[in-house]
């Protein structure tokens, strides 16, 4: 077992992380509880990771510049922003932003540049002739001279000072905008909106079913799998209680994709739940714009997560990796929690839309040549989980105008859900190319092609950000109603597909219970 | 007023019911003003205490039972952070950057340990016919102060959402106390018994300077919760059944450990009687906390409005006892069949190998999809 980012390969062949003996078995009837049905509402889509509500960002620090009667707050971080590259593309960087439909302002980034590198050349000369000055009063001189000297010293230093602080607001208020400007984008990636997202793959086909199809709350109250009511009255809607079967479901998705990906090479991991929200921020995230999709902890600068994404980013923030470590893949379980403000009306019936959840999430962290790989590498195990299981699926390549701002490029992939009778979003992989690393200050030393020992390539070659992508393995809401509503029979029980079953201690099928 | 009067009779009349519907109103008012500062002083009494627990602190309680006994080692014993650095199960340091002190994530076999631990300790308590939940994390306030804790006292240990009443749970005995709130249960239901997993979330606050190293005590954690509800001359044998079941559980993974009846003094308000169990941590060399069980009555169903109807002796039909028998309160009591954290701190610091390999004992195994043997990692 030598592997310094996983198991040894022997392990991890024949890992099957949870064997529930087969006598883990459910032999107590349970009461059921009434579910409410509520009313069917139309789909909208949104996607899973909530990076299109960050496309109009805009102060992603939480400083205030432009008026001088409110105070100036300092930003608590800063973002390794390429202002050169930006002034030098900025054809290609105008027309992205208008891709995306972002709010980002070009313009103001480039004036803002433009006088800051302005302002910066006057205060370099500002501090040269200081210096000229100061070189002066160590020579001999008449006091009449060394006089004005003084003074002329004096001036400098004052008018320095006024122009250092200007630097210092300009500064704050340019990275401020530039920090608004979206990732740029995939040239293959189809331009528009929603519906200009084109089909990459198309698997399996809809089930026809011989009987009357149920939806998951249906089939969770014959199998008193749910309990939406109670949660209702504990915590609020769009919460739940999972029960019986549905706990060993979980249990079984979260245990069989964590040792499907670790097989792979992935590195498994859980994570924090509450974290700072500058690192939410760092992600591409707004925890604090209105419509907020976070919570925040009261009395503190703490918030929960939404994807493990955001924790994992965070491990190697403010870091120089070693190009030998790289690529550094990981796949964490936590919970996920979501306010889903400004989600009302759209589909929230049941487990399709919720507040808290479970799931499996793949990271990597690579050099950026290796990042459109890596992408098609995350899609492909996606894709191969989701086939084992049997669901009918078809994967997108997202259109410009829903990515969210950190995806340079987004595949979503889409399950047939016979009880909704419509495609639900099931996952989403994203290349986020440079633009969370820039961030979170994740930079790696490229090697020197020579080896001369240990610091080989040490010194001369200036650090690269790395790139980041992100991909979810396993939302076990999502899974929990395709499962359920493609594997129904007509007497309301529900076959559990082949790689499960050995998670779920042996059982093939949820019965329905008798009462 | 309703009969046949003089006007002056009548005048009289008018003036003195004015007179009595003004006492009344102000009487009302403060009828509900003392009710209600009734309620607050009396709901801090805390629940009555069983005859057996010993009266006293901490010092006072008592031992019920001691099993097995610390292990010799033949080599200087590594705690569990030590352990976790050298097999790479462990990252605090990255978890102060980005959540603060006490976070953690776990790596590589811990991941898969935790995992175990809580897919066996369901499996176990299933069979023993508890029934398999998990629960929201985030509850109203009011839940909380009805299970008999205060989320926003001074040194609160719940971390509240901001802008909402909503707070995160430390336990899952919260949510799982609330399922069954404000209703009347049908007494041939009774028992209900959960077996909850959640992750629980607690401020710590007020802990600074105890033991907060690693595992210990952290802000984080998983958790099987076990939760009865029963008629009320049932609890004292279902606090034995919790007890039973976590010391079956502790055994079979091959701990030494000792369960203790918590004293006068420490009991918690909700708690007519507390067995701590806590568990021989070498690394750490004393006993810790691994679990509690405790018997709240009817403490927390008067407060959370749970009730049952007890059945009549005569069954008559379907209306069996139904409108005669005045409802009583139900108990409820809730027992840790796994705190993820501190048995990985037992499981590490007591199946250490020299080299620093740490044995997975045997009911895990299978859980560990075959593994039975943590080893270091080659750097």
């Amino acid at each position: 077992m030598g592997l310094p980012c996983g198991f040894g390969a022997s392990t991890l062949q024949t890992l099957k992380l949870v064997a529930i003996p087969s006598s883990f078995s459910m032999l107590r009837p349970c009461i059921s509880k009434t579910l409410s049905l509520h009313s069917y509402h139309h789909f909208q889509r949104s996607s899973l990771p909530f990076l299109s509500r960050a496309l109009s960002a805009t102060a992603l620090q939480s400083t205030s510049i432009a008026n001088e009667d409110e105070k100036v707050v300092k930003p608590q971080w800063r973002a390794a922003i390429d202002f050169k590259w930006i002034r030098d593309n900025k054809d290609s960087v105008a027309a992205n932003i208008k891709n995306r439909n972002s709010n980002a302002d070009l313009e103001l980034v480039l004036e803002l540049y433009e006088r800051l590198s302005n302002l910066q050349k006057e205060v370099e000369r500002l501090r040269g002739e200081r210096n000229v000055v100061a070189n002066k009063m160590k020579g001999k001189l008449e006091r009449s001279e060394r006089q004005r000297l003084i003074e002329e010293g004096k001036n400098l230093k004052e008018g320095l000072a006024a122009l250092e602080e200007d630097l210092v607001e300009l500064t704050d208020k340019l990275q401020q905008e530039a920090q608004s400007i979206p990732n740029m984008t995939h040239p293959d990636v189809p331009i528009g909106g929603e519906d200009c997202s084109v089909l990459r793959r198309m698997v399996g086909s809809p089930r026809e079913f011989s009987f009357p199809v149920k939806d998951h709350l249906q089939l969770g109250k014959g199998l008193d799998l749910f309990d939406f009511d109670a949660a209702a009255e504990v915590s609020g809607s769009k919460f739940y209680y999972l029960k019986n079967e549905a706990v060993m479901l979980e249990m079984a998705l979260i245990n069989w994709t964590l040792s499907e990906v670790t097989k792979r090479g992935y590195t498994p991991l859980t994570t924090p739940e509450i974290v700072r929200s500058s690192v939410i921020e760092k992600c591409g995230f707004q925890p604090r714009g209105a419509n907020t999709q976070v919570y925040s902890i009261e009395g503190s600068d703490q918030c929960l997560i939404g994807t493990a994404e955001i924790p994992v980013g965070g491990i190697h923030m403010d870091s120089i990796l070693a190009s030998s470590t790289l690529p550094l893949k990981y796949v964490a379980y936590s919970h996920c929690f979501r306010t889903e403000a400004g989600a009302a009306g759209t589909a929230t019936r049941g487990l399709y839309r919720v507040h808290q959840f479970s799931k499996v999430e793949m990271f990597i962290l690579c050099r950026p040549e290796d990042s459109d790989t890596y992408h098609e590498e995350l899609i492909g195990i996606e894709e191969d989980l989701f086939s084992s299981l049997g669901l009918h699926f078809r994967t997108l390549d997202m259109a410009s105008g829903d990515l969210g701002a950190p995806a340079y490029r987004k595949f979503d992939v889409e399950a047939w859900m016979p009880g909704l009778e419509r495609y639900g979003e099931i996952s989403s992989a994203s290349n986020c190319t440079d633009y969370q690393s820039r961030r979170l200050g994740i930079r790696f030393r490229p090697s020197s092609e020579i080896s001369t020992g240990p610091k080989k390539g040490k010194t001369n070659i200036p650090t690269q950000f790395v790139h980041t992508l992100n991909a979810t393995a396993c939302a076990v809401p999502r899974m929990v109603i395709c499962l359920l509503e493609n594997f129904q029979k007509e007497d309301g029980s529900v076959i559990i597909p082949e790689p499960l079953i050995p998670f779920m201690g042996g059982l093939d099928l949820i019965r329905p219970k008798s009462k | 007023m309703k009969g046949k009067l003089e006007r002056s009779e009548r005048q009289r009349l008018i003036e003195e019911g004015k007179n009595l519907k003004e006492g009344l109103a102000a009487l009302e008012e403060d009828l509900v003003e003392l009710t209600d500062k009734l309620q607050q002083e009396a709901q801090s009494i805390p629940n009555m205490t069983h005859p057996d627990v010993p009266i006293g602190g901490e010092d006072c309680s008592v031992l019920r039972r001691m099993v097995g006994s610390p292990r010799e080692f033949s080599f200087p014993v590594k705690d569990h952070l030590q352990l976790g650095k050298g097999l790479d199960l462990f990252d605090f340091d990255a978890a102060a950057e980005v959540s603060g002190s006490k976070f953690y994530y776990l790596k590589n076999e811990a991941v898969m340990l935790e995992m175990a631990l809580i897919n066996w300790t369901l499996s176990e308590v299933t069979k023993r016919g508890y029934t398999p939940l998990t629960t929201p994390e985030i509850v109203r306030s009011s839940v909380i102060e009805k299970c008999g804790f205060q989320p926003r006292g001074a040194n609160t240990q719940v971390y509240s959402i901001e802008g909402s009443d909503q707070c995160l749970i430390g336990t899952a005995e919260i949510p799982v106390g609330g399922i069954h709130m404000d209703s009347i249960l049908a007494s041939s239901t009774l028992p209900l018994k959960y077996v909850a997993y959640s992750h629980c979330f607690r401020t710590e606050a007020g802990a600074a300077g105890t033991a907060t190293r690693g595992l210990y005590r952290v802000h984080q954690f998983s958790k099987v919760e076990m939760f009865i509800l029963c008629r009320p001359e049932d609890s004292d044998t279902y606090h034995e059944e919790l007890i039973g079941i976590e010391e079956d559980l502790f055994s079979s993974l091959g701990l030494h450990f000792r369960t203790l009846d918590m004293a006068s003094g420490d009991l918690g308000a909700p708690a007519y009687r507390k067995f701590d169990v806590e568990a021989w941590m070498p690394g750490l060399e004393r006993y810790g906390e691994i679990s509690s069980a405790s018997n709240c009555t009817d403490y927390q169903s008067r407060r959370l409005g749970i009730r049952f109807r007890p059945s009549s002796e005569i069954s008559t039909g379907p209306k069996k006892g139904k409108t005669n028998i005045p409802t009583q309160f139900v108990h409820t009591l809730n027992a840790t069949a796994c705190a993820v954290p501190r048995m990985v701190i037992c499981l590490l610091e007591n199946f250490q190998k020299e080299d620093g390999s740490v044995i997975i004992p045997e009911p895990l195994i299978p859980f560990m999809g075959g593994l039975d043997l943590i080893r270091p990692k080659s750097k």
